[in-house]
This record gives C-alpha cells, sequence and structure tokens, in this order.
C-alpha cells in the first residue's frame, strides 16, 4: 500500500505534469471547473433555478478560459519566448534546438537511463526520409533531428538541461497564464457566456425569476 | 536589453528552470485575477451598481482566499512528503506532491472555504450584523400572498373654487398671491 503510494507520488508522468507550468495550469482550471459548480450545486441555501444558472455559468466560464488558453495563450507565448531566449542568451547557455518542441523532447530523452536513451536516439522515425551518400531513400534517426553538439550532450551519464533556457519557456508560460486567465478569457467569456446560457434555455429561467420576485415585491408595497 | 536587466531575467530564468514550483503559476494568477475580475465586474455598464459591487467584492473576496490556501496546501504537501518518502525520492515526490496539493485546493478546499466563508464576510461588508440572513427572510416575505381586492382608491377629487381675482392686473396693486403681513 505505501509502497504503490510512493510510486505514484515519484512517478515520471506525475513529474512531467509537475515541470510544465501548461499542464499544471489546464490541470488546475480542469478541477475549477469541477468543483466549483459542485459546491455551487451542493448549497442548500439557494433555490434550485439560481443553483442551476449559476453552476452553469460558472462551468462555462472555466470551460471558456481552459478553451482560450489551450488554443490561443500556450502555442503564442511558449514560442515566443523560446525565441526570445534563442535572441537574449548565449548559444552555451540555452543549446541548440530547432524548436521549443525539440528541447521538451530533450528533456523527456535527459530523465532516463543513458542506456534507453541510446536506444531512442538509434530508433527511425515513421515517415520521414532522407538520402544518405549513395543517394539513396532512408528513413530518418531520432539522432539525425538534433545537431551534432546536442547528440554529443545526451550521449552523456548527466546531459546538460539548460535551466536558463527551460526557466525562461516556463517564465513565458507563467505570464502567459496570467494574461490569459485573468485578462484575457474572462473578456472573451463575457462575450460567449450568455448567449450559450440563453440558448440552454438558463438565461429564460432567471428572467422568469426575476420578473416573478419583482411582481411579488410590487404587491408586498401594495 | 540593458545588461543589468538581462542578468535580473537570467536569474528569473535560471530559478525558474531549476525549480518551477506549482504554487508560483497558481498565486500569480490567483494574485491578478483577484485584481482585474472586480475592476472588470464594476466597468461593466449594463448591471446596476449595487449588484456589480456586490460581484466584485465576492470575486476579490475568492481570489484573497485562494491566494493563501494555494500556499499553505502547497508547502504543506511538499513537506509532508519530505517527512515520509525516502531520501532518494524527496526531491522528485516532494514536488510531485506539492502539485497534488495545489490540484486539492483547486478541487475542494477552496470552493468549500468560499461557500463557507464568502455569506458571513458579505453579511459584514453590507452592515447585517445582527446576523439576519437576508435571503431566508426574504424567502419567507415571498410567501405572503398578495390580497386579491386591493384597497379601493379614494376616487375624491378636489371641488373647484370661484377665482375671487375679478380686477387681477389691473390698478397699482397687482395680485401675487396671498401675502401675510400686508405688502
Amino acid at each position: 500500500m505505501i509502497n504503490g503510494i510512493t510510486k505514484i507520488l515519484t512517478s515520471n508522468s506525475l513529474n512531467n505534469i509537475t515541470s510544465n507550468t501548461n499542464s499544471q495550469v489546464m490541470m488546475e482550471t480542469t478541477l475549477k471547473a469541477i468543483g466549483r459548480p459542485g459546491f455551487i450545486l451542493i448549497d442548500n441555501d439557494i433555490d434550485d433555478d439560481t443553483k442551476k444558472y449559476a453552476a452553469a455559468k460558472e462551468f462555462l466560464y472555466q470551460a471558456t478560459c481552459l478553451l482560450v488558453y489551450a488554443t490561443i495563450v500556450v502555442p503564442v507565448f511558449k514560442k515566443g519566448t523560446f525565441k526570445l531566449a534563442q535572441k537574449l542568451f548565449k548559444p552555451e547557455e540555452i543549446g541548440d534546438f530547432k524548436s521549443s518542441k525539440q528541447y521538451a523532447h530533450y528533456l523527456k530523452l535527459c530523465d532516463t537511463t543513458l542506456n534507453n536513451r541510446q536506444k531512442t536516439l538509434e530508433k527511425e522515425i515513421k515517415g520521414v526520409y532522407k538520402t544518405d551518400a549513395d543517394g539513396n531513400k532512408v528513413r530518418k534517426l531520432v539522432k539525425d533531428e538534433y545537431s551534432s553538439l546536442m547528440v554529443e550532450e545526451l550521449n552523456k551519464e548527466h546531459p546538460n538541461k539548460f535551466p536558463i533556457l527551460k526557466g525562461a519557456v516556463e517564465f513565458g508560460n507563467i505570464v502567459g497564464s496570467v494574461f490569459g486567465l485573468a485578462i484575457f478569457a474572462p473578456q472573451v467569456s463575457h462575450l460567449f457566456i450568455h448567449p450559450v446560457l440563453n440558448a440552454l434555455g438558463f438565461e429564460k429561467h432567471k428572467n422568469s425569476a426575476n420578473t416573478s420576485e419583482s411582481s411579488q415585491v410590487l404587491d408586498k408595497k401594495v | 536589453m540593458n545588461t543589468t536587466l538581462l542578468d535580473k531575467f537570467r536569474k528569473i530564468c535560471l530559478k525558474l528552470g531549476e525549480n518551477n514550483k506549482p504554487t508560483y503559476v497558481v498565486m500569480s494568477i490567483a494574485a491578478v485575477k483577484g485584481i482585474c475580475r472586480p475592476a472588470f465586474t464594476m466597468m461593466d455598464k449594463k448591471e446596476e451598481p449595487k449588484t456589480k459591487k456586490y460581484t466584485a467584492i465576492r470575486e476579490g473576496l475568492t481570489e484573497i482566499i485562494a491566494i493563501p490556501v494555494y500556499w499553505l496546501l502547497g508547502e504543506g504537501s511538499a513537506k509532508l512528503a519530505n517527512k515520509f518518502l525516502p531520501e532518494e525520492l524527496k526531491a522528485k515526490g516532494a514536488k510531485n506532491c506539492m502539485l497534488i496539493g495545489v490540484c486539492a485546493a483547486a478541487l475542494v478546499v477552496i470552493p468549500g472555504l468560499c461557500s463557507l466563508a464568502i455569506k458571513p464576510l458579505m453579511d459584514k461588508f453590507y452592515h447585517n450584523k445582527k446576523g439576519i440572513n437576508l435571503e431566508k427572510s426574504d424567502k419567507n416575505l415571498s410567501f405572503i400572498e398578495p390580497k386579491t381586492n386591493p384597497i379601493s382608491q379614494n376616487t375624491y377629487s378636489p371641488v373647484k373654487r370661484p377665482s375671487m381675482q375679478t380686477f387681477a392686473g389691473v390698478g397699482p396693486y397687482k395680485s401675487y398671491g396671498m401675502k401675510v403681513g400686508g405688502v
């Protein structure tokens, strides 16, 4: 039992999520989209129609945030800060990578043992070909994607992970997350939520509840 | 870029690259949300001022509650992992536990705390110190049925009196209505 918990807590897949800001934010937003509407629905102080309306609104808000974040913020800020880091820092600090995707793959390889890493580097990539010295078409290997410097680094027992580049990418992700979730997504959701709630019939409930309440208030005054 | 600024940026990047805690991003999002969401709500021209104020305070309070909860649960679960995990797994396990703590905060603790704490806090903001639940009292009031035959309106109409200003505007004295004291 304890061994099982320890295995889960120290698993590589969980560690991959933990070391990536984007996956952390997506996971947190998904949980918010479940938790917040759930707590609204179990609140006994609110009437049923209001509960459903508030829960649907909160769920849609979090879902919009997640969608906006995944489709706009992540690609823009990830690529942007990677390019900025390439301009600002020296090559020995950030290595020689073509894209942020290649760097992410490099980091994954760094987390494996030297033996496994070397095996992966010798694997063929499906559907990608190159011409060899004799002019024949042969499949490209994983190591062909990397520059010779990086292949040399990957053949070391403890390869350089280039923390400055990783930090720059994470910095971009944090700035993007803050901008996306706190500033940009609320604006988009504001435009998107009310028509959807209206289409689902929640706005009608709210309006009818409001009109009945207002008529009751008028009656009381009379 | 300026060298000092670049050095500072390099330091931040190095720190984040070596140890990017899951609490950093969630706390920074909560902090900015705590400022921006109420501000956006207050800028909404379609809502009534009272509703706007209420919603803005509620949103601000939610994020104020969220920031310390994220920190406490994140750091607390990392410390707990450091206590129980073997030495070689501590670094990896502590960080993973921090993420689990943050997730637990987002899923259960923060929504739960908000639904418990926000209502009394909002009552305090709106000076309802006696602890009267306005929503409940309103609900009770809504059960009072309006009378089927409302009180009939008084149909009294004022009697038209004949005007006494027979020579109004004629002569040296003009009439300006009734004056006490003569002039």
